[in-house]
Parts: structure tokens; sequence; C-alpha cells
């Protein structure tokens, strides 16, 4: 991964690849209304793939240097095991996991490369990412913890 | 005649040579006093409606009118005043009574137009000049035409309180009850804003006419459940009750409650005495709390064979199981059950659905069936070390207690969360002797919980710890203790809107030690006796039934309603869910008659 | 009623002669039958006087009214207690506040509401600074009757600043609907009392040339002395109060007798006279009037500055007042004003009567006064008993 090309290819195949796992769960859920969530969390990952697809093209630009609230509802929560009958929270808790792995690893390698432009598209995705967690932390605070 | 009485009179020409009294120029304007009543001005956003200016209004110079802009608004009946200045006498008690403090009166008082309709208008919505002027007659500070004050509920003493499991609300006497009856205004925005839309100025009417039996009477047109919502209801109302605008709202649940401790429960079937109609039609009920209970009294008066399946030993549901008997003796509850039950409801105890008798087998023995199972599963904070022993349920612990069980609790706990359930387990664990801490995620000010409910726990010593996450539970020495960590947090307002999220600060973690933890964030349906093909049928979103019209589900013979099926997930709206889901089930058995009947009813 | 007793018992005094005088042949054509009034006859009112001439002098009168009835009485009848109270003032268009004050006052009694300190002071000054209006509005109307035009301008004036001061603490001019059931609706404006002070200070200065133009006027005591003279045996059995009684030598006024509101903390004495005419009338009213303005003073100086206004009041929505029946007065600028009240603990008063003291002075005593009078004078008689036929008519 040298290129910034090959590192906007590899985050578009993994928001793909998220879409697809969320495809899978949702084949295995057993009621409609849970398949239809995951299906929603599939479509909210091509989203992100458009936008970094957009990105690569040039029509889209990386806000590296932008500011995302991080709620820090993910760090604290238990894993979860994917099940058929996976209840909304433990899906959120799944998504909001993934995000917050996705935006660690970018982190992480941002750390390890030298300033410039490519350290910048790192940074980029690293709050793509941010902000794609913000937003199932966001569903989480509102429909979960609700009395909390 | 003396020469002085003729001379005299030609004083008057010395004041030919003084400053004149009159104006020079008899068409300069001349602004009005101050607080001249002159011309109406109504600061339309501020006035919800209520209609007062139109009732006291002797001369049937204000009607009240629809606005488009302000109709369907929660809390406002959508009408503003429109004056009629061929009418109006500029008395100024329309200001007086105004409840919103929004009509005043301008010090304008020239209007010149050769249109008589023009003096025909809703002040603050047409166009007139004077709308801006800060002069004009307004109420004085100090001056009332109605008390604004509630009468003072009387409670238990704290220190009383906090060690028994009696009412702690004593009730109104009757002098007390009448007086504090006495403030409504019966605008009827009340009725509206009521999930069941209880017709509470006419009730309210009946305690100062001192006829409970007919108080009564309009109580259970709507709501077979008075003596528990006169102390447990979320009372939307109250918030909406104009009075309150400017000063309380009308006690409109404590003078429900009156009207039932008024009446003796022997004397409910002469006063009440619901006619029961003729049906050979079977309808089965899965949950005896106020939902199924509610449609199974409505139902039952339309003849139909009425069937309540409960899988606990009473009926009540949350009623009995979750809400302490310091706010809702169960004496009381059972009050609006056995009536319930005595106009001829048949219960089964202990019968679970989907262990004792499956869906399908109910589905084929009735010819409709209404679903009102609530939310019993306590939800999950899902963070480390949770399933440790001490951590309990609040709804196991509230359970516990309401059936005499020893919850066993400790003498010093954590409870977490910052609803009704947290805060009836922190009073709970006050009265059964431990020091209580209440962690809540954000602030106080966002408790979902009553305020009256985190005033009360407060004051009988709960601590409350605001923006405080819990981020893991631990093993503390020995097992009869349990540690949490928890970190401060800081409200951040969120980019997109909506209310201030709290954001954990990982600088500043806690970690204290307790005898148990209770949790009680929060409950979701337990819909285990479903099978997931009626699942699909039954159209679940979000874990909550999404009914269709009537409470009617996707399913043919299946209505629902409670907790389960509305966002609210209060008493008041599972009763109307139940009310109006019998009405639904009536027209789906019947439509014919329910139709006629419909019509009888406008 | 025991003077009017011993008056029938003990003979048979011309003053008490309530015979009807004999029929007159108009036909003779020595006499003519003369209507005044009700057409806006200017001072008497929309009243009107049926007259019988021989020559220009009357030789019988008979009053006429109805002209202004309304009905307020019974209006009251279908009008909460609350709403009544913007409808009493219109029974004495030039002098409304006695109707709120007397109508307020007897609900409070029925519902026995106190009222506070501040409410009692600014109630009487309300009361002191409407006598003063509706005396100076009568200056000038027996003024104008007697065909002098300039006092009427000058007095009337000062009334309109009067009038200038209700604006300002009432919000209205003429009903100024500012005393409710339960006290008044607002204190003092700010700056009040110092304009109040300035009216007060004109207005004794202008009383003062009043004097000199009209009292110290040979056409004025032409025309009224002599003119309507009641006979103190009158007094009783005719139902005469206020400054026409007062003016015959009969020291009788509610404010002393029977003080109400703050009248007991004020320093006042009841003002006599000794001239029973038209004059001795004028001489008293205008005396009265300057005592006004001592009272008003005295008011201002004394009245208590903040506090509350109003008594606890119950919603007026839905007010029951409990079943009863009372009687209050108090001293108008023509004697006893009275408000008999009956309620039957229901959200509407029973039954209203009211008392004003035009009623016997504007029937009974102008229809005997007027006999023998020379035709030019009745506009100046009718006025020198200061009548409003509204309240005549409730």
């Amino acid at each position: 991964m040298n290129t910034i090309d090959e590192i906007l290819d590899y985050a578009i195949d993994q928001e793909q690849q998220a879409a697809d796992f969320y495809e899978e769960v949702a084949k295995n859920a057993e009621t409609a209304s849970m398949k239809k969530i995951l299906l929603d969390f599939s479509e909210e990952e091509k989203h992100h793939k458009k936008i970094l697809q957009a990105v690569k093209t040039g029509e889209h630009e990386l806000t590296p240097q932008q500011e995302i609230l991080d709620l820090k509802i993910a760090d604290y929560l238990v894993e979860v095991e994917v099940s058929k009958n996976i209840s909304y929270q433990d899906a959120l808790i799944i998504a909001m996991k993934r995000e917050r792995a996705a935006y660690e690893l970018y982190t992480d390698i941002a750390a390890r490369v030298p300033e410039g432009h490519l350290r910048e598209v790192l940074d980029g995705l690293a709050r793509e990412e941010e902000k794609h967690k913000l937003f199932f932390e966001t569903e989480y605070d509102e429909r979960i913890l609700t009395d909390n | 005649m003396s020469l002085r009485d003729l001379l005299s009179p030609f004083y008057v020409w010395q004041r030919a040579f003084e400053k004149p009294y009159t104006t020079k120029r008899p068409t300069l304007d001349r602004p009005g006093a101050p607080a001249y009543r002159g011309f109406h001005i109504n600061i339309t956003e501020t006035c919800v409606g209520c209609g007062s200016c139109h009732t006291i209004c002797q001369n049937h110079a204000i009607d009240m009118v629809a606005v488009d802009e302000y109709v369907g608004r929660d809390g406002d009946s959508g009408l503003r005043p429109r004056f009629d200045y061929g009418r109006c006498c500029w008395c100024g008690l329309c200001v007086d009574i105004c409840t919103a403090g929004s009509l005043r009166m301008s010090n304008e008082y020239a209007w010149i137009s050769e249109d008589p309709g023009d003096f025909h208008f809703t002040a603050g919505i047409d166009d007139k000049p004077w709308q801006e002027n800060a002069l004009g007659y307004r109420r004085a500070e100090g001056y009332h035409l109605y008390p604004p004050k509630r009468i003072t509920m009387p409670m238990l003493p704290v220190e009383e309180s906090v060690n028994t499991f009696d009412e702690v609300v004593r009730g109104y006497d009757k002098e007390q009850a009448k007086k504090e009856a006495d403030r409504c205004v019966e605008c009827g925005i009340c009725v509206a804003t009521c999930p069941a839309h209880m017709d509470v100025p006419d009730y309210i009417h009946s305690i100062r006419d001192g006829d409970y039996e007919k108080g009564l009477q309009l109580m259970y047109r709507t709501n077979p459940f008075p003596a528990t919502c006169g102390r447990i209801c979320t009372r939307r109302c109250e918030s909406v009750c104009p009075v309150g605008i400017l000063g309380e709202p009308v006690a409109i649940r404590w003078l429900k409650r009156f009207i039932v401790d008024q009446v003796d429960k022997k004397d409910y079937p002469r006063i009440l005495n619901e006619p029961i109609g003729e049906s050979d039609f079977k309808v089965a009920i899965i949950g005896a709390g106020p939902g199924g209970l509610s449609a199974a009294y409505y139902l039952r008066q339309q003849g139909h064979a009425v069937t309540v399946y409960e899988s606990r030993a009473s009926a009540g549901g949350m009623l009995r199981y979750g809400v302490p008997s310091y706010r809702l003796p169960d004496v009381e509850l059972d009050k609006d059950i056995e009536h319930i039950l005595a106009i001829g409801v048949d219960i089964k105890y202990d019968t679970e659905i989907g262990r004792d008798i499956s869906f399908e087998t109910l589905l084929e023995d009735n010819d409709a069936i209404f679903m009102s199972t609530g939310l019993s599963v306590p939800s999950s904070m899902r963070i480390h070390g949770e399933d440790h022993p001490r951590v309990l349920s609040g709804l196991q612990v509230l359970a516990d207690v309401a059936s005499g069980r020893d919850p066993g609790i400790g003498k010093k706990i954590a409870v977490i969360g910052g609803g009704n359930v947290a805060m009836d387990a922190a009073r709970v664990s006050r009265r059964l002797g431990a020091d209580v801490t209440l962690l809540y995620r954000r602030r106080i000010s966002d408790m979902p919980a009553d305020d009256e409910e985190i005033d009360e726990s407060q004051a009988e010593g709960v601590v409350i710890v605001q923006q405080a996450i819990p981020v893991e539970v631990l093993d503390a020495d020995g097992t009869e203790r349990v540690c949490i960590k928890w970190g401060e947090a800081k409200m951040v307002d969120d980019p997109k809107g909506g209310r201030p999220r709290p954001v954990l600060q990982e600088d500043r973690m806690h970690t204290e030690t307790y005898d148990c933890i209770i949790s009680a964030i929060g409950q979701s349906s337990d819909l285990g006796y479903l099978s997931s093909e009626v699942q699909d049928q039954l159209a679940i979103e979000w874990g909550r039934f999404k009914p269709v019209e009537y409470q009617h589900t996707m399913m043919e013979k299946v209505f629902v309603g409670g907790d389960f099926a509305n966002r609210t997930a209060d008493a008041i709206s599972a009763i109307e869910d139940g009310h109006h889901a019998a009405r639904g089930i009536n027209r789906f058995l019947n439509p014919d008659a329910f139709i006629k009947a419909e019509m009888q009813d406008e | 009623m025991t003077s009017l007793n011993r008056h029938t018992l003990t003979g048979h005094s011309a003053a008490l002669d309530f015979s009807q005088p004999e029929p007159v042949d108009l036909s003779s054509g020595k006499y003519v039958k003369l209507w005044q009034g009700p057409q806006h006859p200017g001072i008497t009112g929309n009243m009107s006087l049926e007259l019988t001439l021989e020559g220009d002098t009357i030789i019988g009168c008979k009053t006429h009214v109805g002209y202004l009835h309304r009905g307020f009485e019974k209006l009251m009848e279908r009008r909460t207690f609350i709403q009544n109270f913007t409808v009493v003032c219109r029974i004495a268009v030039p002098e409304p506040t006695f109707n709120e004050y007397l109508y307020s006052h007897a609900v409070e009694e029925l519902s026995g509401i106190e009222i506070p300190d501040r409410a009692v002071w600014l109630r009487t000054l309300n009361l002191e600074l409407m006598r003063l209006a509706s005396f100076l509005m009568w200056i000038g109307g027996q003024s104008g009757a007697f065909g002098m035009y300039t006092v009427p301008n000058w007095t009337l004036s000062h009334r309109d600043f009067v009038l200038d001061l209700f604006e300002e603490m009432t919000g209205a001019r003429i009903y100024h609907m500012y005393i409710v059931p339960g006290g008044v609706r607002a204190g003092l404006p700010e700056g009040f009392e110092k304009r109040a002070r300035d009216v007060m200070d004109s207005t004794e200065k202008m009383l003062g040339q009043v004097e000199r133009v009209m009292f110290n006027n040979a056409v004025t005591k032409a025309r009224s002395r002599g003119l309507g003279i009641i006979d103190p045996e009158m007094i009783d059995p005719y139902g005469i109060v206020g400054p026409n009684a007062r003016a015959c030598g009969v020291a009788r006024d509610l404010r002393k007798d029977e003080p109400y509101l703050a009248y007991d903390q004020l320093d006042f004495d009841i003002i006599t006279g000794h001239d029973c005419d038209a004059y001795g009338r004028a001489w008293q009213r205008l005396q009265e009037t300057r005592q006004s303005i001592d009272l008003i003073r005295q008011c201002l100086d004394r009245m208590p500055v903040d506090g509350p206004f109003q008594a606890d009041m119950p919603n007026v929505l839905h007010w029951k007042v409990p079943a009863g029946e009372t009687y209050v007065k108090a001293e108008c600028t023509r004697g006893e004003y009275g408000y008999y009240m009956v309620t039957d603990g229901s959200e509407y008063v029973r039954r209203v009567h009211v008392r004003g003291p035009s009623y016997t002075h504007a029937i009974a005593v102008m229809e005997r006064l007027a006999v023998g009078c020379n035709i030019a004078d009745i506009a100046g008689l009718m006025v020198s008993l200061h009548t409003y036929p509204p309240e005549i008519e409730r």
C-alpha cells in the first residue's frame, strides 16, 4: 500500500465488505423487521463507499483537520456475537465497534507514514470512519440509552 | 343688591389674559394614558387559545376562531380571540383573565374605517398598527381573577415517608379539593392532550358541585383506572393546563384521585351500572395490565365473552409489580381492577401464552385477540462485568418488593438510570434501609423521570450523581459486594441539533464499591411467545408494534396496545390503547352495529 | 318614618300637603300645557316635565321618566358576579364609581371578602375624586342654567383634568371600571400623586374665581334666591338627602354617620347651610367641592404606597356567592346611594335594587317645588336639585 489510490481502493473495498457483512447477517435474521434494519445498515455502508469513490475521482474532498465528536460509547461496550435473533442494540454495538476498528486502523497507519499528502489522506479516512461511528453512536444514544 | 355683586362678575375678564384651558387645535393627537384601555393586542405566539376571554366577556364580543398557523399545536386549541368592536365595551376583563398573559390593550383609541366589517378583527393576526404598541392596559402585577397557586397537597413528612411503604401523598380533603377545582378555567385543552381524552373540566366541575358520583361516571367513560391514574398518571394534561403558564397548573391528577377517594367501592355497581350488551363473540386478551384490562372493560360492555390471560398471580401488570405501593397502594389498584372484573370479565392467572397455551390455539379459539404484554425485559448496559451476581435489575427489585419478597440489596447501593423505574428502585431501596447513590449519564434536567419523583427521591436522601457514565463492573472483596467504575461526562452540543450529548472524560474515572448495583436503564418487550412467522405477520418495527387504525395489526384478528405498541409507555396511553382497541374490535366483529353506534354518538 | 308620622298626626303643614292639584280646563284658554324635554333638554337630562302654565307661572308639574331605561337591575340577574361590575357604572354616567364601589362592596360583604388596606385607600381616593368631578360638572350646569356660560367652561375643563387623573389611574375617563369585587385593579401609576396635587391646586384656584364670578353675582342671586325653597319639614317625608338636605341645616352625611372605607381616618366635618333655596344649595355644593379637594389631599398624604390591592379571590369564572341579602350605602354628591342585593348561592345575583338619590329629588321633590315657579327658572330649579335621570330608571 504505497500509493494513495491503492489506499483508497483498500478503503472502498472495506466499505463493500462491511455492506456484504450486514447483508449476510440480514439473510439469517429471524424477523423481517430486523432484516430491514440490517439492510439499512448495509445501505449506509454502500453510501460510505460512494463517498470514497468520489474522493478517488476528485469529486469529493476528505477533511483531515475536521474535529469529529467522539461520544466514546463503543469504547466501553462488550463484544457481542452475531446471531440470528440479534437485537437492535447488539446490531448497533457491532456497527459502532466496526467503525471504531476502521478508525483505529487508519490512525495507526497514518502515525507510521511521514508527514505529507499520504498521511493527510489516511487522516482524512480516519475522520470519515469517526463520522460513521458518531452516526451509530448517536443512534445508540437516542434509541437505546433512553432511560440512561 | 350690593355693588360688589354687580362688579364681581366682571372678574371673568381676568381669565382672558391667562393661558386657555383648551388645546389650540382640536385635531392635535392626544395619546391615551400609559395604561389606557384602548384597542386589543394579542401576542398570538404566547396565547394558547384557552378561550377564557371569550367566557368572561359579558358582551359576547369575543369569538374564538381557528387560526391555521396554530391548529394542531400541542397544548394549543388552535383558536385565537376575534373581537367585535360593535359589541366591545373595553372593560378589559379579557385582559385580566388571560391565562397566558398574551392579551393586552394598547393606548390607541382612534380608528376610522368606512367598512364596518373592519371592526371585527383577530388581534395579532390581522395586521393592526397598534399591535407593537408598548403602552396600554396590562394586568397589574398582583392582580388575579383566579388563584394562581395550587392548593398544597398534604404529604407524609420525609422523615416518616422514608421508613414506610405507606402512601406518601395523603390526598385532598373536601374543602381543599373544592378550592383546587375552583381554579379550573374549563378550556378543555387538557381533554385534547390526554391520551384517553378524559373529560377533565366536567369531572372537575362535579367536584365543585359536590356530585362525586357524577364525577366517577364521567371518568369511567374513558378510563376504568381512575384510582390508579389519580395517583400515578404522567398527567400530560397538567403540562398543558393554561393556568400553569403564569401560575401552577390545576392539580388534575389529585382531583381525579379525590373523586375516587370519596366513593366507596361497594357503591360502584349502583353508580356506574354499565349496561352489558348481547354478543356471541369471544375475545381473548393477553396481559392483565392497564391496556388489557381497559380493553376487557369496554369489550365486556358490548356483551362479548372476554377472557384475560395473565402470566403472574395477580392482575395489574406494571401497576402492581412495577409501581411501588407508597405511590399506588394495592388496595387502590384493586378498587379499579375489581370493578372491571365485576362486570363479568373472566381472568386466568398464572397462564402464560406460549407455555401453557400456544398463541396459535388462542387465535383459533377466539374471534379476536388483544395483546398488551408491555415491556418486561430489562435492558442490558452491555458493559464489561455486567453479569456479576450483585448487579440486579430494577424491575426485579420492584417485583420482589411488590410480591413481599426480600430483594437482598444490602446497605449501600447504586442505581443506574434516570427514568421512573430508576427513581422507584432508588426510593424503594431507601425504604429498605439502604444508602442510595443514583448514577445518571446526563443532567438531572434531562431525566425522563417525573420531576416530582426526582424531587421527592432527593428529599428522601437519594444522592443523585449526574453526568456519570458507568464503564465497567468489577469484582470486589467478597462475593457480597461489587465495584463500579464510572467516568464523568461533559455535555457537548450535538452539531446536528437535538439534546446535548454526554461525552466520557477518560481522565476523570471513579471506582466505588457497593453492596449491589441496580440497573434501571430501560426495558424492552418480550416477544418470545410469538413465533417468528407471527412476528413477521404483525410487522413489528424497532421492537414495537406499529398498529394500523384502531390498534389493528396486519394480522386479521389481532389488536395490540400498551407500552409495546406506543412510544410514550405510560399507563394512560395503555388505557387509551385498550379502549381504542375495544372499539376497533367491535368494528371488526360487527361493522354495521359499530357504524350505527358511532353515528348515534355524533 | 317617625317624622312622617309626627307630621301626619300633628297637622296640615303646607309643606306636607300631598294632595293633587285640581285638574285644569285647558279648553278655557287660560292655561297652557308645556313639555320640557325629553329631547335633550340640556340640563334636566333625559326626562321630561309636563308643565301646566298660567301665564308664566307653573301651576302644575308632572314628571315623566323612562327615556333612559336600560334595565340594569334585570341585566345583572343574567350576568356573573364579575361581569356585572362592568355594567353597573353605567347607572350614573357622571358619577359611575359609586356604583362600582357599592356593587363590589355588596358582593364582598355577601361572600365574606375583606379587602386589603391599600384597596380601601385607593377606593376612597377614587370616590372622592369622583365627587369632585361630579361637583365641577354640576357647578357648570347650574351656572349655565342661569345663562352664564363662562363658568361651565372653567369647571368642565377642570373636570376634564380630573378625568385625566382617572384615565391614568384606571385606564378610562368615564367608565373607569376600577373598583372590582375583591379590591381595585391596579395601584397608582408613577408620578400620579404629584399630578393629582397640581390638579387640586389649580381647581382650588379656579373655585375662587367661580365664587367671585358666579356666587357674588347680582344676576345669580336674583334668579336663585328664593327659588325652590325646601321646607325643612319636607326632609324626612320626601327622603331628601345629601347637599339638598344639608343646605337646610340637617347634618346628615354617611361619610360621618356611618363611616365606610377610610373616611373614619380622614379629618373633616359635615358642612351645613341655612338657606333652603337654590342659592343656598349652590353655596353648599361649592363648599363641599372644596372639602373634596381637602379630602383628596388627605388621601394622598396618608394612603399606603405598597402592599396588595386585591384580596385573595376565587376563580371568577364560576364564582358562587353564598345566599344572603344586604344593603350597602355611600355618600355620593347627591346623597345616599344604596345597593340592596339578594343572592341565592348561585353564580348569578338573584336581585339587585339600586337606590339612587335622584329618584326622590327629581320626581316627588321636583313636582312639588316647581309649582309657583316662573317658567324661565324651571331648568335652574331642576339643576339645583342635582339629579341624574339614569339612576331614576335603573
